[in-house]
């Protein structure tokens, strides 16, 4: 047996299968017992695929009279019936475990197509008109159903049927409805698909569980024939013998015009030979076995069929309708729709979410930009305040004193122009005024004098200072003065223990100014041109403490007045910072000097000479 | 009164003598007499007790001078009566102190360094109003010394003749006869040097603005 061979079919439909089969086999060994004494163990094994759209049961019994004939009458095989459903009978062409194939037209030419099959007969029963009409479909719904009269009535109502690619079991009516033009899977309101065997359908209308059910013609009448049902219970829905005099005369309801019957057909595992010596039993095969076959018929109407309905070798033009989907896969759609609808209402919650926390952040970010504009505000304050304070204390000397001259000057002047203008310039006041401004002019620059002797007279203290901790607490000092200090790297070749003498609180305010100059440099440059470097080295005995920039730099003729008083470039510069720095560093011993920086900015060098440099 | 004249003076104050020479300079330019004091209590010595400018002056006045400052100056004159027009010279840092100094009705400031034509221009003007304020100020002591000579019941028929009053009610009022008003009346033309009673009541108010209320 080749059920141990077969691959998937899940545990239960193995048993199934092996439960017809024992009784398939205890039912033939029964009734055929002497052919099957006979056959011995020389002949060859030939496995007729069935479809068993009754049931295996039935089908054995259906196609007994077939596998007797056929072992009697070709000697040297040993023919056996194989039951499948559609799909596994599928699977046995393509596994090649059948030789012969059974089936009804539709699924031949589905398989035809697929696996090549090629009939040799075409099954002749007794109600066939002719060999190419012999099977049809009939609506059947319950004789009490007196609302259901045509095809047209169909719509809204339930439909029970074999399989959607069912031939007799469903196909049929559909085509014909269509012909109808009526969409079978938009008008119906449900198609309950319940399989093998058809009686199912039958009972389903029986019961009302369907309004109309779909079976293939002539078999209610077989039905009623075995006493399964009564005929009275059913009518058949759009009978066409009325109304289509080719089928007048056939024996049964039939709702659909008639199709060829089932063909036998052989499988790439059969020799010429074989298939021949079948084909002539067949065709030879008396009426008086219950089975007669004939020529093969023409399957062309039932291409035709399949083309229509875009199904079966078709199915690539099927056109997908909307109301079918949806009649279809509803409970996938509702799901989800269900699915998107979460997902939206996810969306709209995320995306709120978003929008509250984006808002927050802002209104966050807002109140920190507050807080800097309040703090910068503070230190522009401040520093507003201490060059108030500078003023002030400069005002009460400098200012004023650079003032006198000034206006005594302008006064001596003006007064000569007048005086000359009218005409009553005498010698002695030309004279009396220029010794005048020349005075002044020397007290003028005396007030200047005075500002270099502001920072000398303080220069009183000489003490030990550690260059490398000096220039990092200015760092410190002026990364806390400003909210966003560029960095400011240090870089000392200063041997151990290198040290000055010198005021620390002066050094540390000529760093602190040289730090916010070259801050000030690079305050509008792109971040990785703002960092600062100090570099601090020992040239000929000498501490060295250079700040170096990244900032525009300042042409020759500006840093030629880089170190006069009230120089300045900047809007709102006193102009004394450097020159307070020169006086200091000089005081000190040193020099500073500034020069430009190579690839840009500006380089500020003080020296300062060494005190003790340990070894 | 042309300007600027010969009897009009202009004092400077500042403590930086240079500073003081440059403004004679500029000053006598334009013909003004200048005297220079490098102190406020130099100037304050100057002009002793005096309650007035005996002529048309102004005072070129530093707000910043080491010991009495400018607005203390400024104060002291006030307290004396001495109502010369004053004019401050300020620095540039000197703003709050102009401010308190320009309360004063009578003053000016000006900013060094100068603009020479500023400077002259609120010169001249301040030593008008100055010769403005001495001439109003000579007229009303005309005026008194005129009233001054008058007896007390020559005073009192002139009060009522300069008001408007007929001499028939001034007799009613006074309790004597007309004839003897007349007579006073007379007196009172004669010494106040007047020939109506409408200059009488001018010589009044100029006497006394409030006179005839």
């Amino acid at each position: 047996m080749r059920f141990g061979d077969e691959r998937g079919p899940s545990a239960w439909f193995a048993w199934r299968r092996l439960a017809y089969c024992l009784l398939l086999s205890l039912g033939l060994a029964l009734r055929f017992s002497p052919t099957y004494a006979e056959a011995g163990g020389a002949r060859q094994d030939v496995a007729i695929g069935v479809l068993a759209y009754q049931g295996e049961l039935a089908a054995a019994l259906d196609w007994a009279p077939l596998t007797r004939f056929l072992n009697d009458h070709v000697p040297g095989y040993r023919f056996h019936l194989e039951h499948f459903d559609a799909d596994s009978l599928r699977e046995a062409i393509r596994d090649r475990h059948v030789d012969l194939v059974v089936t009804n037209p539709g699924h031949y030419v589905v398989l035809e197509n697929e696996f090549g099959l090629s009939r040799i007969a075409t099954l002749d029963s007794p109600q066939a008109l002719s060999p190419d009409r012999g099977t049809g479909s009939a609506l059947i719904v319950r004789s009490d159903r007196s609302d259901l009269q045509t095809l047209g009535d169909l719509r809204g109502k339930r439909l029970a049927a074999m399989a959607p690619d069912a031939f007799g079991g469903y196909l049929l009516v559909v085509r014909e409805m269509l012909a109808q033009g009526i969409d079978a899977e938009s008008t119906l309101k449900e198609i309950h698909f319940l399989g093998v065997p058809m009686m199912r359908t039958v009972t389903a209308v029986q019961r009302g569980e369907a309004d109309v059910g779909v079976v293939r013609s002539c078999f209610i009448e077989q039905a009623a024939a075995r006493g399964v049902l009564r005929l009275e219970d059913f009518r058949v829905l759009g009978d066409r013998r009325g109304s289509d005099a080719g089928v007048a005369a056939f024996p049964c309801g039939l709702t659909t015009p008639l199709y060829p019957d089932w063909p036998i057909a052989v499988t790439r595992t059969i020799g010429h030979g074989l298939s021949k010596q079948v084909a002539q039993a067949l065709l030879a095969m008396p009426a008086d076995t219950g089975m007669a076959w004939t020529v093969p018929a023409d399957y062309q109407s039932v291409h035709a069929l399949y083309r229509e309905l875009r199904t079966g070798p078709y199915a690539h033009l099927r056109d997908i309708t909307l109301a079918g989907l949806l009649r279809r896969f509803w409970p996938a759609l509702l799901v989800l729709a269900l699915v998107l609808a979460a997902w939206g209402v996810q969306t709209v919650r995320v995306e709120h979410l978003v929008q509250r926390r984006t808002a927050e952040l802002r209104a966050s970010l807002r109140a920190r930009d507050a807080a800097e504009a309040r703090v910068r505000g503070h230190q522009e304050q401040m520093e507003h305040l201490s060059r108030l304070s500078i003023l002030g204390e400069l005002s009460g000397s400098l200012a004023h004193e650079i003032n006198q001259p000034l206006t005594t000057i302008g006064n001596y002047a003006r007064s000569l122009l007048r005086r000359h203008a009218d005409g009553r310039l005498s010698e002695a006041a030309v004279v009396e005024a220029c010794s005048e401004i020349d005075s002044e002019a020397e007290r003028a620059g005396d007030v200047m004098r005075r500002i270099r002797d502001f920072a000398r007279k303080r220069s009183a203290v000489r003490e030990p200072v550690d260059m490398p901790k000096l220039v990092d607490s200015a760092r410190k000092l002026i990364e806390g003065m400003l909210l966003q200090a560029p960095p400011i790297v240090c870089e000392s070749s200063l041997p151990p223990g290198c040290e000055v003498l010198a005021d620390a609180s002066q050094l540390q305010q000529v760093l602190l100014n040289l730090m916010k100059n070259a801050i000030d440099a690079g305050r509008d440059l792109p971040p990785e041109r703002q960092t600062i470097v100090i570099r601090l080295e020992v040239v000929d005995k000498r501490l060295v403490v250079q700040l170096i920039d990244q900032g525009c730099g300042l042409s020759a003729e500006r840093q030629a007045h880089l170190f006069e008083p009230f120089f300045t470039t900047k809007p709102d510069g006193l102009g004394l910072g450097l020159p307070i720095c020169k006086t200091i560093v000089e005081a000190h011993g040193g020099r500073l000097w500034a020069q430009s920086n190579v690839p840009s900015g500006m380089c500020f060098s003080f020296s300062l000479p060494c005190h003790a440099v340990s070894d | 009164m042309p300007f600027p004249t010969e009897s009009a003076l202009v004092y400077v104050v500042d403590d930086d003598p240079a500073l003081c020479r440059s403004l004679r300079f500029l000053l006598e330019t334009e013909g003004w007499p200048v005297r220079l004091f490098e102190s406020a209590e130099s100037f304050l010595d100057e002009i002793g007790h005096q309650s007035r400018p005996v002529r048309p002056c102004c005072l070129l006045l530093d707000i910043r001078m080491p010991a009495m400052s400018g607005l203390e100056l400024q104060q002291v004159l006030r307290e004396r009566g001495f109502d010369a027009p004053i004019l401050f010279m300020t620095g540039h840092a000197d703003v709050p102190m102009a401010v308190q100094a320009m309360k004063c009705r009578a003053c000016d400031f000006i900013e060094k360094p100068f603009d020479d034509q500023a400077v002259l221009d609120a010169v001249a003007a301040a030593v008008r109003r100055c010769a403005d304020m001495l001439d109003e100020a000579h007229r009303r002591e005309a005026a008194r010394s005129a009233l001054s000579h008058l007896s007390l019941r020559e005073q009192e028929v002139a009060h009522l003749v300069a008001r408007g009053q007929p001499n028939k009610l001034i007799a009613a009022e006074l309790g004597i006869s007309e004839k003897t008003v007349h007579i006073h009346r007379q007196h009172v033309m004669e010494k106040a040097g007047v020939s109506s009673a409408v200059e009488l009541a001018r010589l009044f108010l100029r006497a006394d603005p409030g006179a005839l209320d």
